[in-house]
């Protein structure tokens, strides 16, 4: 009985011992966050004070006025970002599941060599053709507008392989059961495979939003209009042009995270399975 | 005679549905083709043609792409003025120091994070969701952040390295010999979420009983740990090791946004120099065979992990 109970404590402390260890590494990761959070609302003589207090002493707005004052890009950006965000996702769900589901359940000549040709896709990172893309973009005049990040994001093998799978899971059975009942195969698609599959279409949105919404380099190079830019590099133009308001780059990269960071708190499930499930890529 | 009857039916209904099925499968080819079309045609344009003009780029003098009058073919000439240009080696150099910091750090602190979340702790989900929160986040907001923390005069880690007796605190991505350093750890900082949730899956596939078997002969929790835990999570380790020397080679836009290449060169890697070439110099040729360069470093790294994939990762 004693040493039922002293096993018990035991466990007990180490299950302390281990959250407080978890909770140090938790803290530097969001540390940075709440720095943030806590300097946009603080004028910039406070930001640096010390020792760091979180809870500003008088909360101001005036670093979210700045970023709205006339003559300021930043809500400029953000309605871009929001619109070319949108835009993919619509482009990019209907492409993937069209041709993940042809791979998956259609038969057809050459769809092996075909799924292969389109694999290698995966093995050309995105940082070794920046030249190439931006001769390619230049010569369809894509550069400079919206559908340089739009197109290409939508062409993305890693989630027509995902995809894939999932329609792969769904039975024969169910199909041909619906081809004896007079579907057609676009019924089938519409009525029985898209309903099935939202799960995996709902992980693939909110992956593709996120990464659409934070995508710095595509932005950089391919849009060079300060009025058509993305907000993650009108964030850094804004750093530029405000050197010494750290306030105010704070209260800006703030919205900018904002709606990720709201999006992963109420759906984080769906991140982290489909991750979990897939083996995402990096 | 009745079973007979019914096997005549039923036959019929095979017959009918077998002619269903067939008249399917015509329609099936062309709409298979109409499926992908979309598919097909962006992976020419964008994938496609990119990758392939990359071999002619490579060996010609393209200067800015109005110029093309006095375009040439140059041969190897490019590769051979890469290999003799000091600033260009001295970039591959670091593009690997970069990769030795990084690789070690993430995959350790991920399977660090991943056991510790998987032990009996409190507050498991809120922990969890803090650990993986800079994985989703912007990474110009992360860098405008750091930048301010890590502020060599005024940011509060140096701050704290003053009060603490530290006269001369580190410079962090101001200093020729931190800038790079301070780079892998904000980078390894906002990767580090995907390495804990990947070994976080591998860890809750080890079986329990093993464990228990292990306890019951005697084991401590380190002897389990190497002896079982370690052993069966190794295709993972090994998938993320390889995955981490793939990302670590394309840092264009951590190291971009955190301090463009500096202080001079300091944190200049290859692909930073691929893009100084290109959209500095202006020097197209030059650039994309940079690029082919790293593009075959990274390539003997996926090829591995697809091998090693097909031996190791089983997909049913």
């Amino acid at each position: 009985m004693i040493e039922r109970h002293r096993a018990k404590r035991k466990e007990t402390w180490r299950s302390i011992v281990l959250t407080a260890l978890t909770a140090v590494l938790a803290l530097c990761c969001i540390f940075p966050f709440l720095f943030m959070i806590s300097s946009s609302f603080k004028p910039l003589g406070q930001m640096f004070e010390y020792p760091f207090r979180l809870i500003p002493s008088r909360p101001i707005l005036g670093n979210y006025e700045q970023l709205f004052l006339n003559g300021q890009l930043f809500p400029r950006w953000y309605v871009n970002t929001l619109v070319m965000a949108c835009l993919t996702l619509v482009i990019k769900t209907a492409v993937i599941c069209l041709t993940a589901y042809a791979f998956a359940k259609l038969e057809f000549k050459g769809k092996n060599v075909i799924f292969l040709v389109f694999l290698s896709s995966l093995m050309v990172p995105g940082d070794v053709t920046l030249v190439q893309r931006y001769i390619v973009y230049k010569h369809l005049h894509l550069t400079n507008t919206m559908w340089a990040l739009i197109l290409p994001a939508s062409v993305d093998m890693y989630f027509v392989f995902m995809m894939r799978q999932f329609f792969m899971g769904i039975p024969q059975a169910l199909t041909e059961s619906a081809i004896i009942d007079g579907c057609s195969h676009l019924k089938i698609f519409q009525k029985i495979m898209i309903p099935l599959a939202k799960p995996a279409i709902l992980t693939m949105v909110l992956f593709s939003f996120v990464w659409q919404w934070n995508d710095y380099t595509n932005p950089y190079i391919f849009i060079t209009d300060t009025s058509r830019q993305m907000l993650s590099v009108g964030l850094t133009m804004f750093q530029i042009s405000q050197v010494n308001n750290y306030a105010v780059q704070m209260a800006g990269a703030t919205l900018a995270l904002l709606p990720i960071i709201l999006i992963y708190l109420f759906l984080q499930k769906y991140f982290i399975e489909g991750i979990a499930t897939s083996g995402m890529k990096g | 005679m009745i079973s007979l009857a019914s096997d005549l039916v039923s036959g019929n209904a095979i017959k009918t549905k077998k002619k269903k099925l067939a008249g399917f499968r015509l329609q099936e080819q062309r709409l298979g083709y109409l499926f992908i079309l979309p598919f097909a045609v962006g992976f020419l344009i964008f994938h496609a043609t990119p990758a392939l003009i990359s071999f002619v780029i490579s060996v010609t003098n393209m200067r800015f792409l109005s110029n093309t009058a006095d375009l040439k073919f140059i041969g190897l000439q490019n590769f051979i003025e890469m290999f003799r240009d000091q600033e260009v080696m001295a970039a591959l150099g670091r593009s690997f120091l970069y990769s030795a910091l990084y690789v070690p750090i993430i995959v350790l602190l991920g399977l660090l994070m991943a056991v510790l979340i998987n032990c009996r702790i409190y507050a498991r989900g809120i922990l969890r969701t803090s650990l993986f929160m800079p994985y989703i986040s912007n990474m110009v907001a992360i860098a405008i952040i750091w930048s301010v923390i890590l502020d060599y005069k005024d940011g509060p880690v140096n701050q704290l390295l003053r009060a603490l007796g530290c006269e001369n605190p580190p410079l962090w991505l101001m200093g020729e010999h931190t800038a790079l350093p301070t780079i892998v750890l904000i980078a390894a900082w906002q990767g580090v979420g995907l390495y804990m949730v990947t070994y976080l899956a591998a860890l809750q596939n080890v079986p329990k009983e093993l464990y228990e078997a292990a306890t019951l002969d005697g084991a401590g929790a380190f002897k389990r740990f190497v002896h079982i835990t370690v052993p069966l999570i190794s295709p993972t380790t090994f998938f993320l090791i390889i995955t981490a020397i793939i990302g670590s080679f394309q840092n264009f836009g951590i190291i971009q946004v955190l301090t463009k290449g500096g202080p001079g060169e300091a944190s200049t890697t290859m692909a930073i120099s691929v893009y100084k070439a290109s959209f500095e110099q202006y020097r197209m040729g030059y650039a994309t065979a940079q690029a082919m360069v790293l593009f075959a470093i990274i390539l003997v790294f996926t090829v591995i992990q697809w091998k090693g994939q097909r031996k190791w990762v089983t997909y049913d």
